[in-house]
Order: structure tokens, then C-alpha cells, then sequence
């Protein structure tokens, strides 16, 4: 197990492709601490920026103890292994994360998870905006894997995706599950407006408040309960949207009919 | 008296070029055919606010310095900051905001251009999904649909509809400038007995306001010729000259639009009403736009600075796409600052990305809300900027300019505006498209020459040659570091 | 000034007849000599090494608006491929729209000097001259777009050829251009309300004329004004199965404009216009048809427009066909088209092993690389970046010499696009002098360049050196050795500068930019009449249309003295 320690609170922002399992995998510490990264515009090694120790415990492969808000990409393209940050972590936490498992004690910047295809990602404070949506231009989002908030997401989360589970304790920000074709989004608080906007398949649960839905999506039925994974159901009854028509789109809203009833008078004569 | 003919105007992206302009003593005289903004321009650009030496700040006071101790004293600035900024861009010409992409991969910062709080959501939405588009002078020849969505050009780009849309004579299409005036006509007889009835100089009932969507869909949308449709939160002064004004509830529009692209694609809405307008109405406008040969939707702050922003943009441009597989339709940014299409432009082909370019890693990196410089600003993540030709002092969110003072900030203005008065070093330079040539971008990418019409002040430089000075300097100072790095190494 | 001596080398020259033969190279002053001092010349020991004339690309999206708006679209094509800087050279990004340096120093690592944008909008000309001043290490032209001005629809519609040849030389003059481009003709005007053209006789709506009338007519006018290339032509009906009856018909149409035994036409990505069936469904190559016409006939040059299997980009003038894309596959779209002059569209593209129609495409272009028996009639390109990025260059060389490197990609495809590929029939594989046609030597002969594409005396000392020993390599076999000499040269040679070693750039020079002016005898009253007309077509002021002098970077004027 490694142990970083900042040296110094962070201002330039700082490029941690390095910081993962299989690149931290066979060296020594002072191997580690060679490890090339920039800093602002200045090429810098690991070693300049954090204290790096080194234990004998075998898991977690490493352990992040202090404010990294401003290091990204820390866990980037990991397969195996497991990242643990007590703290604030920056942008693009585990993007292209194939695997392993990355926690953080603390509050995520924007496109933490982004381009996904396995593993596990556990966000106990709040996630900024995009959380696990593709990069400007690209029209695929996370293949697989597992996301889980504990507190609030920004807007423009869950954009294009097409597998995978993503499920958020707080409340949601505005375009949640844009394009979605496939996957789970699970919203256990409140969704913001334009809720999975032109949709395409896939489903969005929203336990709590939803904001005025897309004037595109249609009111099919009220069901009891939705499946959400192999380990969970989110008890309703919820009200069950699908659309988006926009794109003649085959998704599904699942809106909490309780913590609705301003959907009753509007859609009920449908039903 | 020499007259200058075919002058461009370096205000707005219409960037007219039919200005003629006359000049006695070095002085602009006349100006003929620009609109009100040109004119105050081109006449009154050298008020009091313009700057004549180069400045720098010495005990919180801005005192004249030297040309050689301003350009060492910002060189140094940037040749040893950690992660600079170099912002503005948008005022100035191609073959300075070229000069501007050398020094900013010099120094391995930011450089990015007014797009950031303007038309950067644009960029975003059709960096998403494309963006179906022409040239103006395909709208002036062939629209007979034209749609202003969120912009009121009439304020913001006066000369828009007399020189490409509903005022102008195209090939296929006929100027509606004369109908238009018969309805003003017409208009203004009204206007005069509802005033008087409300002051009660006439015998009547008073007249009340009249709600938006009463009376049904009117007649206009389905007249011969050019048709002209407005949709905004308010009536604006283009709104009145409108064949059909549709007012939306503010931060709707993405509702409204995705609402349109579904009834083109002949879905049915649960709903009634969307955003404030009746679904009928709704109606009728996707009838009006699937029906018309040729369609525009001109759109601006309206779209890219309420809620959804770029995903409002998406939308529109979503919607256009869809209405391709019916009949032939087009859509075009308002670009404000008469030359930001030449900064994405310039910047594009030289890094690959329009704006908020990182060079901090050696190569051009771009993520809006990672390496725009709002967003760096905000997070104060940066240690130095150069701001030139623009006024992110006047414009930006307060906290950003807060973080920006905090750091050495170099400005090169020809006016002593908001930026400059908080600068640290200030650069005087010439006003490109009167004092100094150079090439800009109209809103629809159409390259065009400015003209040099007048001397610039005396030692007064232009943007091109102070950019060129702090590089060259830069890259002495960084060789003079090397040498000494080496040295101390060995 | 400077002299180089590149000595016993394998030199492949075959405007000059030259075949592997071991001989010194000579450079004075930017130029191929007889012989220098050769004590004082800087030497180069070529021994074992192949020399072939500076690579010459007749048709590659480089530079100007359409190019710069697939840029701005797609910063996912670009996040994959930067580029950093270095004390010599900038920094960039790249893969399929690589930034304007990094095209410079990527063409030159694979010995190229001379290309061709062969698409520029006039009215946005100047931007083209822009960004062509900044793409370094390379000579370059471009092509204005004038099938579809409305200029040149009225003067061929009234049948006043003299008329339409002076309008077209006020073109090329105004715009720096070096020929006459042609793309879907009267599909891009029919575009402009949605439209488009189906066959060469269709009439174009608002205008009463045809595609033939203008292919023939552009031919004519080509003819009148001497020009140092043909008319470069992107046919009707690109894209869709079926559509070599229309490339036949067109081939067939120029038969009407006699060249003296000479090319009056050059059919640009001609593997896009050879479709075979009638339906995505039975779609297969028309190569042999194609081929057949091009063997028996003297007038048609052309060029491959290879398919690589990899996610590019399109952009053609070819608005139609670009919305034709976006309906198939439903990527994003641009279309841009311009007042008076021509359409244009953009779209992200993937070409996949395993999509039966995108192998027949890649078989297709190598197809009819290897029945076209002239290989100065059928050039290499890959009609970048519409059918793959230039950079992929050294993957078709391997494919044109080796029947092996063929199959082993072929092999890897789709099953029923195998069985429809002639490739296992063609056993043909291009010899080192026949690739020196197909990339250096045709190309210039193709466009007219006189100091191009050759290493005679008095020609541009541009020269390109490869690691293949043609005496002790079986280029067929070991083509895996010849396509990484094909991709860093072992020196790059540019106006007698060595500018790269070892697939390095180790100097940064210039490329001159080269267009037409065109002398005709009633140059005053074209511009009257020009002047008179502008505010009728364009939303711009005539004299703020031109590409003035100072746009130019470096100039290389072509006095061409026209007929009319």
C-alpha cells in the first residue's frame, strides 16, 4: 500500500494520470516519486508534491490522506486494484476506469467516472457536473461499472449512457441522463428539470421531486416498484413515463407518484 | 478630402464593408451607410478615454513608462508564471490573434476569447451535433422563412435585415422593407387613437393591454413572400416588426423546442400549453416552418445565456436537422464581437480547438469548465493574465475579476476601459479596422479586410507588433533562465 | 549559396526514365544540377538507400473553412493525437483534421513537398491562403470551387464560351488559385433549396443548363485558357450504388472536347464513383467497368481515394452527399454552403473490417490501382481525409506493392465483402518506379508542374529518401520493412534543405504558395462587368473580394498567356 500525503495546498492544477494501481504496481517508493507530472505549465515528479510512504498492507493499493481538489485523472484507465481519497478529489476522477474500486471521503470535481466500462466507484460527499458523461463531441457514455453518491450531482450527469448503474443518494442537477440508450440512473431525492432529455432507451428512477417535465415525453402507467439491480428495487408507486419523442425515443421515466402530485392533474386524464 | 469607399466596419459580426468613410487631417469626418453604433464609432474613437504611453503601476498609482520597460517588465510576468491567461482577442485581427497563439504556447497558458461568455455554448452545441449552415448571402438570396430566436438585431446588429434577411433583395426572394413600412403605416394610425383614448383626449373605451395568444393564429405566418417570426421572453423592437412574435416564459426555450421537433416528427403532447405558449400556436409554427422553402433561425444571448445553455443550442440545431429531411433550413450564431469568429477560427487551425486552449502540458489540451479562463478565474487557479482587445473587467462575474486582480494583469487597449484601470502594466495600441489593417471573420466565417483609414497617434503600436515585442522578449528571458539553470546545475 | 551532393544512391525518376539506377544527385541554390563542387558541397551517403523526387499529393483537405469547421467540430478526433512542442517545431493536434504545423511536419516526415487543396470556396479564399501560409515544410496550390458559380451557369446557358473562360481566368487571378475545381455538378446550385442533380442530363432548377453542358463547357474554357492542369472533377451521383454508369456517362461526355491524345479531365477519389449494384444491399465494385473505359482512352487522368479502416472525417463540396451520410448514420452533421458559389458538408465517419460495404470500398480503390495498366493515369490518394488521413499513405504503398500485405488485411474483413473483392484475382504489385509515378511522378505530370515530381536538371530540389535497399529487398514480401521506410524518411530534402532526418524534423522552412495568373485579352472589360454585377450576387463589397498580395506568405506566380 502507498500513502500520499500533499506537501502543500494545491493551486496550479495538477495532471495525476500516474496515480493508479498498475502504474504504482513493482516500484519502490522512490520509484513512485520519480513519477513524471506537471504542475501549471511546470513538469514536476510525484516526489515534488506529495510524501510518499510505503506499508506492507496490501489493500487498499493506495491511500490519498488530504485535499486533492485540484489533482485530476487520479485512477485513470484502472483495471484492478483499489484508490482510496480522504479528501476532495478533482476532475476526471476514474475516467476510463475498467476495473478496481475507487472511494472518496470527500466531494468530487466534474467528470469524475467519465467513459466507464467497469469497477466501482463510491463518491461519499457531492459530484460536480458530468458526472460519468463522455467528453465534448463524443456520443458514448459509460459502458459498465457501478457509480454511487451519497450526496448531490451537478447537471449534464449520466449523459449517453449505455450500461452500467448509476445511483444518487441527494438530488440531481438539470439534463440528468441525457441520451441515455441503456443503464440505470437511480435518484433517490429530487431531479431538476429537463430529465432525460432525448432519451433513447434505458431508465431514470426518481423517488423524490421531479421538476416540470420535457413537454416530449408521454404518461404510460403507474407501477408499484421498479427493479433498479440484482440487490435493489425502489418501492413506488411511480408514475411511468416514456419518451423522449423528440427522437422517437424508447426511455423510461420513473417519476415517485407520492412526491408528485402536481403530475395527477396535468397527465392523470391519461391514464 | 480623400473618401474612402468599401471600408469595414469593426463593431459587430455583420461586419458591413460598404462604409464609406471620409477623412480631413488625419480626423474621420463622415460616414456613410454605417448605422448609429458604426458612426459613433468611427467618429468618436478618439475620446478621452484613449490611451497615448505605455503604463505601468508604481506605489497603486498607473504612471507612463517606457515602451522597452513595459514590454521586459510584462515578458517577465509571463515567461515566469505557473499557469497564465491571455484573454480577449475577439477585437482585434487574425494575424494578431495568430501572433497571440505563438506567445500563449510560448509561456504554456490559456488562451481563450470572448466566445467564453458569449457564443461559447454555441461552439459547444455543434460540437455535439454540427450545425447545418450557409453564408448570409444564401439566406439573402433564397430564406423566405426567417426566425430570431433570443436577439434582437434591430439593438444589437441594426443593419442585419437590410443587408441579409427580410429588408434585402435576393435572387429568389424579394425585400419585404415595403410591405413592412405599409403595416407601420397602418400601425401607427391605430397607436395614435389608443393613446388618445387613454389620456382621454378622445371619446372611447380605453383600450386594455392585450394578452399574447388571444384571437387565434394569426394570418401573417401564411401570406406570400418573406415571413418573419421573432421568439423571445419580451417584445423587442425586432419583435415589433415581426410577421408572428411568439413570447416564451424565460429559461423555456429548450421546452418549446424540443415540444416544436416532436410535432415535426408528427408525435401528439400530453400537455396544453409549453412554456407559456398554447400547443395550437405551437402548431402552427411547426406547420409555417416544414412548409417554407428555405428557413433560418438566427439565435443569441437568449438561447446561450438561460438555462440549458449549449443543451439550448443543441436543440435548435437538433430541431433544424430534423426539419432537412422536409424542406431546406439554416442556422447561424449572432456573433457579437466583430472579429470572436476570427479568434475560434484562428485558434482552431493553429491548436485544433476555437477557445479555452490549455498549452500548460506542452500541447493544446480543451475542456470548457476545466481550461476556460472564466472557470479558472473563478477557481483561482492562475497567476498572471494579459488581457487585450476586450473588457473582461466590465463583463465578467464579479469574483472572477476579484481572483484576476489578485495577479499581475497586463492589458493592451487603445481605451483605458474597466480592464485597464485595474491593470498592472497597460499597453496603448491602435484601433484595428480604422488605424490599422487586418483581416476579420463575419458571423457566418466569411473572411474580410479591414481598412486603415487613418494614422494611428504618434508611438501608438498595434496589437500585432506589442504581442510580437513581449514574445521576442519572453523567449530571451526564458533562454537567459535556461543558461542559468545549466550553469547552476553543473 | 548552399550545395548538396546525395551520393550512390538507388534513384527512381521516371519522368526521366530513370529505374533504380546507382547515380549522385546534385542541389545548388534550391535546384537539381548536373554537378557541384564536391568538396565544398555538404554530402549525403545514400548507398543502399532508394531516392525518389519529393512526394506530390494531388488531392488532400488541408486548408481554408470547411477544413477549419471539421476542426472546431471535432475536439474528440483531436484529444487522441497532440502534439507537443519542440524547439523546432509547434505544437498541434491531429488524426483526421490534424492542425495546420502539424499537417506541414507530418507530410514531410513521409518525404512529401508538394500537395494540392483541391477545394476553396472563393468567397472565403483568403482564409484557405491563411492557413495554407501557415502549413510549413510544404509547396502548395489550391482549387477554386467554379462548377456551380452562378458566373459560369449563365455564360455556359447562353453557350458564350469565351465569355465564361474570361470570367473563370478573373477567378483563378482573384483567388490565387491553380485549377479549375468541379464537384457534383449542378447538384451544389440544386442544393441550395434542398435539391440535387441525378444524372448528367438533369436540369438544374433555376438555371436551364445540365451537368454535361457544364463539364464540357469547364473542359472547353480549360482548353481556351492553357491551363497547366484539367478540369478536376468529384462527379454526380458520388456515394451511391450504381453510380458507375454516371462516372461512364461522364467519361463517355468529355469525349466531346479532343485534347490532342492529352487528359481533358481528372476524376478525383475515383474508388467513391465506381459502385457496382443498385442498393446497399448488393452493392459491389464497378472497378473493371471503370478501368475498361480508362485503359481505352487517352483522355482521363484519375486518382484512388483510398479507404482506410478507421474513424475519419468527410467534407466535400458535396452538400447532398454529405446529408446523404447524416441520414445513413445519423452522426453529426455540417453543412455549409456558400452564396453564388458552392455547397459543403462535413461528417464523422468510420470505416469498419466488419461492415460488407466499407471492405468493397477499400478493395474497390486498390482494384482499380492494379487494372488501370498506366499508373500515370491512376494516382494515390486517399482523398484526405474523406477516405482516411494522409498519415496512413505508407499502409497503401504496402497494399499497391505487396498481393500479401493485400490479403492479410483482406482476410481480416467482413465475409461477404471478401467474396465480392477482385483482389484475390489481381496478382499485380506495383514496382518501386511504377510508385514513384502513382505518388510523385504522375501527380506532378497530372497537374502540369514542370519543376515537380522529377529530379532533372533545373527541377525544384525537393527529393525524398527511403531506407529500402531495392537491390536486397523483396519489396513484396517484406512490405511491413518498406512501409516503415515510407513513413520516417531517411531524409526529407526541400528546396535543397535537409529538413528531415530519420522521420524527425530538423529544420523549419517555408513552403512557397503557387497559383495562376492568367493573361486574357479583355481583362479591363471582365472587371468592369464584374464590378457592375457584384452586389447582385454577394454580401460583400467587390474590392474586398480579392485575395490581395499580401495574403500570399510566399508566392510562386505561374504566368499562363490563355487563348481568349
Amino acid at each position: 500500500m502507498i500513502t500520499l500525503t500533499p506537501l502543500k495546498q494545491f493551486k496550479y492544477p495538477i495532471h495525476a494520470e500516474c496515480i493508479t494501481p498498475e502504474t504504482f504496481q513493482g516500484k519502490t517508493a522512490s520509484e513512485i516519486a520519480k513519477l513524471p507530472l506537471n504542475e501549471g505549465n511546470k513538469p514536476k515528479q510525484l516526489g515534488d508534491l506529495f510524501k510518499i510512504e510505503e506499508s506492507a498492507a496490501e489493500a487498499p493499493n493506495i491511500i490519498i490522506n488530504g485535499d486533492v481538489s485540484e489533482v485530476r485523472h487520479i485512477g485513470q484507465g484502472m483495471k484492478t486494484g483499489e484508490i482510496v481519497v480522504n479528501g476532495n478529489a478533482g476532475m476526471h476522477l476514474g475516467e476510463k476506469m475498467a476495473g478496481g474500486k475507487i472511494t472518496v471521503n470527500g466531494d468530487v470535481g466534474g467528470w469524475a467516472g467519465s467513459a466507464m466500462k467497469k469497477g466501482l466507484i463510491e463518491i461519499h460527499g457531492n459530484a460536480s457536473d458530468y458526472l460519468a458523461s463522455p467528453y465534448r463531441g463524443i456520443s458514448e457514455g459509460m459502458k459498465g461499472g457501478k457509480i454511487i453518491v451519497d450526496g448531490n450531482v451537478g447537471s449534464d450527469s449520466g449523459c449517453y449512457l449505455r450500461g452500467g448503474l448509476i445511483k444518487i443518494k441527494g438530488n440531481a442537477g438539470p439534463f440528468l441522463g441525457y441520451h441515455i440508450s441503456d443503464g440505470i440512473i437511480y435518484v433517490e431525492k429530487n431531479a431538476a428539470s429537463r430529465l432525460g432529455a432525448n432519451m433513447v432507451g434505458g431508465k431514470i428512477v426518481v423517488s423524490g421531486v421531479a421538476d416540470e417535465l420535457l413537454p416530449s415525453f408521454t404518461v404510460d402507467a403507474v407501477k408499484p416498484k421498479v427493479k433498479i439491480d440484482d440487490t435493489e428495487s425502489a418501492q413506488g408507486p411511480f408514475y411511468v413515463f416514456l419518451g423522449d419523442l423528440a427522437e422517437n425515443g424508447t426511455g423510461k421515466l420513473f417519476i415517485s407518484k407520492a412526491n408528485n402530485p402536481q403530475i395527477g392533474p396535468i397527465y392523470g386524464k391519461y391514464l | 478630402m480623400p473618401v474612402f469607399n468599401s471600408v469595414t466596419c469593426p463593431i459587430c459580426g455583420c461586419l458591413c464593408d460598404d462604409i464609406e468613410v471620409t477623412v480631413e487631417n488625419n480626423e474621420v469626418v463622415k460616414i456613410k451607410n454605417g448605422c448609429a453604433v458604426c458612426e459613433a464609432k468611427f467618429i468618436g474613437y478618439k475620446g478621452e478615454h484613449r490611451i497615448h504611453t505605455p503604463l505601468m503601476r508604481k506605489d497603486g498609482k498607473l504612471v507612463p513608462v517606457s515602451m522597452d520597460e513595459a514590454v521586459h517588465a510584462a515578458a517577465e510576468v509571463l515567461a515566469n508564471a505557473n499557469y497564465p491567461i491571455l484573454y480577449g482577442w475577439s477585437s482585434t485581427s487574425s494575424e494578431a490573434q495568430r501572433v497571440g497563439v505563438e506567445l500563449t504556447e510560448e509561456v504554456g497558458g490559456i488562451m481563450d476569447n470572448t466566445a467564453v461568455v458569449c457564443h461559447g455554448p454555441s461552439i459547444l452545441g455543434v460540437q455535439e451535433v454540427g450545425i447545418p449552415t450557409a453564408t448570409l448571402g444564401q439566406i439573402r438570396h433564397r430564406a423566405d422563412l426567417v426566425i430570431y430566436w433570443g436577439c434582437d438585431p434591430w439593438s444589437a446588429h441594426p443593419r442585419h435585415l437590410e443587408r441579409y434577411t427580410s429588408f434585402t433583395e435576393g435572387r429568389f426572394e424579394k425585400s419585404e422593407w415595403t410591405s413592412y413600412m405599409q403595416k407601420l403605416k397602418a400601425g401607427a394610425g391605430k397607436k395614435k387613437l389608443d393613446s388618445a383614448l387613454r389620456s382621454g383626449l378622445a371619446k372611447g373605451p380605453v383600450p386594455k393591454p392585450q394578452a399574447c395568444y388571444v384571437g387565434g393564429v394569426p394570418p401573417s405566418l401564411s401570406k406570400g413572400g418573406r415571413k418573419l417570426i421573432v421568439v423571445d421572453v419580451r417584445k423587442t423592437m425586432t419583435a415589433e416588426m415581426a410577421d408572428f412574435f411568439l413570447q416564451v416564459e424565460p429559461n423555456k426555450d429548450y421546452e418549446v423546442m424540443q415540444a416544436i421537433r416532436a410535432l415535426v416528427k408528427d408525435q401528439e403532447l400530453d400537455v396544453d400549453s409549453v412554456g407559456g405558449v398554447p400547443v395550437e400556436y405551437l402548431e402552427a409554427v411547426a406547420d409555417a416552418l416544414v412548409n417554407c422553402e428555405f428557413g433560418v433561425i438566427f439565435f443569441g444571448m437568449g438561447l446561450t445565456q438561460s438555462a440549458g445553455k449549449f443543451r439550448n443550442i443543441e436543440v435548435a440545431i437538433q430541431l433544424v436537422r430534423d426539419l432537412n429531411a422536409r424542406t431546406k433550413f439554416m442556422i447561424m450564431p449572432m456573433r457579437g464581437h466583430f472579429n470572436v469568429t476570427g479568434a475560434d477560427v484562428v485558434q482552431a487551425w493553429q491548436s485544433g480547438y476555437p477557445y479555452g486552449v490549455d498549452f500548460s502540458r506542452g500541447y493544446p489540451t480543451y475542456n470548457p469548465g476545466e481550461t476556460t479562463c472564466t472557470d479558472v478565474l473563478l477557481r483561482d487557479e492562475l497567476d498572471a493574465s494579459l488581457v487585450i482587445a476586450a473588457d473582461p473587467g466590465a463583463n465578467f462575474p464579479k469574483r472572477a475579476v476579484q481572483n484576476m486582480v489578485k495577479h499581475p494583469l497586463i492589458v493592451i487597449d487603445p481605451h483605458m476601459n474597466a480592464t485597464a484601470m485595474l491593470g498592472d502594466i497597460v499597453f496603448p495600441v491602435a484601433f484595428v479596422g480604422i488605424e490599422v489593417d487586418g483581416t476579420a471573420y463575419r458571423m457566418d466565417h466569411v473572411p474580410i479586410p479591414l481598412h486603415k483609414v487613418v494614422e494611428p497617434p504618434e508611438g501608438v503600436l498595434s496589437d500585432e507588433e506589442i504581442l510580437k515585442k513581449i514574445l521576442e522578449e519572453v523567449r530571451i528571458i526564458k533562454a537567459q533562465k535556461a543558461e542559468q539553470e545549466k550553469k547552476e546545475a553543473a | 549559396m548552399t550545395e548538396l551532393i546525395i551520393k550512390n544512391g538507388f534513384v527512381f525518376d521516371p519522368l526521366n526514365g530513370i529505374n533504380g539506377e546507382k547515380m549522385d544527385i546534385c542541389v545548388k541554390d534550391g535546384k537539381i544540377v548536373k554537378t557541384v563542387n564536391e568538396h565544398r558541397a555538404k554530402k549525403i551517403d545514400a548507398t543502399g538507400l532508394t531516392i525518389m523526387p519529393g512526394g506530390v499529393d494531388i488531392h488532400t483537405h488541408i486548408a481554408g473553412g470547411e477544413v477549419n469547421t471539421g476542426r472546431m467540430v471535432r475536439p474528440e478526433d483531436h484529444v487522441k493525437d497532440a502534439v507537443a512542442k519542440t524547439a523546432i517545431t509547434r505544437s498541434g493536434t491531429g488524426y483526421s483534421i490534424p492542425s495546420t504545423f502539424v499537417t506541414g511536419y507530418r507530410y514531410s516526415r513521409m518525404g512529401y513537398t508538394t500537395v494540392m487543396n483541391p477545394s476553396m470556396a472563393p468567397l472565403e479564399a483568403k482564409h484557405t491562403h491563411e492557413e495554407l501560409n501557415d502549413i510549413p515544410l510544404l509547396d502548395k496550390a489550391t482549387f477554386p470551387l467554379i462548377g456551380d458559380w452562378w458566373f459560369v451557369l449563365e455564360y455556359l446557358q447562353k453557350g458564350d464560351f469565351e465569355g465564361c473562360a474570361r470570367h473563370v481566368a478573373w477567378m483563378l487571378d482573384t483567388t490565387k488559385g491553380y485549377a479549375i475545381k468541379i464537384v457534383n455538378p449542378g447538384g451544389l446550385e440544386s442544393w441550395g433549396f434542398g435539391r440535387n442533380v441525378h444524372s448528367i442530363d438533369d436540369q438544374i432548377p433555376n438555371f436551364c443548363i445540365t451537368p454535361r453542358d457544364i463539364m464540357v463547357g469547364l473542359a472547353k474554357v480549360n482548353k481556351m485558357l492553357n491551363l497547366p492542369h484539367t478540369i478536376h472533377l468529384h462527379t454526380n451521383n458520388l456515394g451511391l450504388p450504381g453510380n458507375y454508369q454516371t462516372t461512364l456517362d461522364t467519361m463517355q461526355a468529355l469525349e466531346a472536347v479532343p485534347n490532342d491524345g492529352k487528359p481533358n479531365m481528372h476524376i478525383t477519389h475515383l474508388q467513391f464513383s465506381s459502385f457496382g449494384g443498385d442498393g446497399w444491399g448488393n452493392m459491389k465494385s464497378a472497378a473493371p467497368e471503370i478501368s475498361k473505359y480508362i485503359n481505352n482512352h487517352s483522355h482521363i487522368t484519375a486518382d484512388m481515394g483510398q479507404v482506410i479502416f478507421t474513424d475519419t472525417t468527410t467534407m466535400t463540396a458535396d452538400g447532398p452527399f454529405e446529408y446523404t451520410l447524416y441520414s445513413l448514420s445519423g452522426h453529426k452533421w455540417v453543412n455549409s454552403d456558400v452564396e453564388t458559389e458552392t455547397s459543403g458538408g462535413i461528417i464523422p465517419f468510420h470505416y469498419k473490417k466488419n461492415n460488407a460495404v466499407n471492405t468493397i470500398q477499400w478493395s474497390i480503390a486498390l482494384e482499380l490501382a492494379l487494372m488501370i495498366e498506366d499508373p500515370y493515369k491512376i494516382l494515390m490518394t486517399t482523398d484526405h481525409p474523406n477516405g482516411g488521413p494522409f498519415a496512413s499513405y505508407p499502409k497503401i504503398i504496402a497494399w499497391l506493392i505487396s498481393n500479401k500485405a493485400r490479403m492479410a488485411t483482406l482476410k481480416r474483413c467482413n465475409k461477404k465483402g471478401q467474396k465480392k473483392s477482385l483482389l484475390p484475382t489481381l496478382n499485380r504489385e506495383l514496382s518501386l518506379y511504377e510508385l514513384a509515378i502513382v505518388t510523385r511522378a504522375g501527380q506532378a505530370k497530372a497537374l502540369g508542374l514542370k519543376n515537380k515530381g522529377h529530379l532533372g536538371v533545373g527541377a525544384d530540389a525537393d527529393v525524398a529518401i527511403y531506407n529500402v535497399n531495392p537491390e536486397t529487398t523483396d519489396i513484396a514480401n517484406k512490405y511491413k520493412t518498406v512501409r516503415k521506410a515510407f513513413r520516417d524518411a531517411a531524409y526529407t530534402i526541400k528546396d535543397g534543405k535537409i529538413v528531415v532526418k530519420d522521420g524527425k524534423v530538423v529544420m523549419n522552412v517555408d513552403g512557397k504558395t503557387m497559383w495562376l495568373d492568367v493573361e486574357t485579352q479583355q481583362k479591363c472589360e471582365v472587371d468592369q462587368d464584374m464590378r457592375q454585377k457584384f452586389k447582385q450576387y454577394w454580401t460583400i463589397e467587390y474590392d474586398n473580394y480579392p485575395v490581395y498580395d499580401h495574403y500570399v506568405k510566399v508566392p510562386e506566380v505561374i504566368p499562363i498567356k490563355a487563348s481568349v
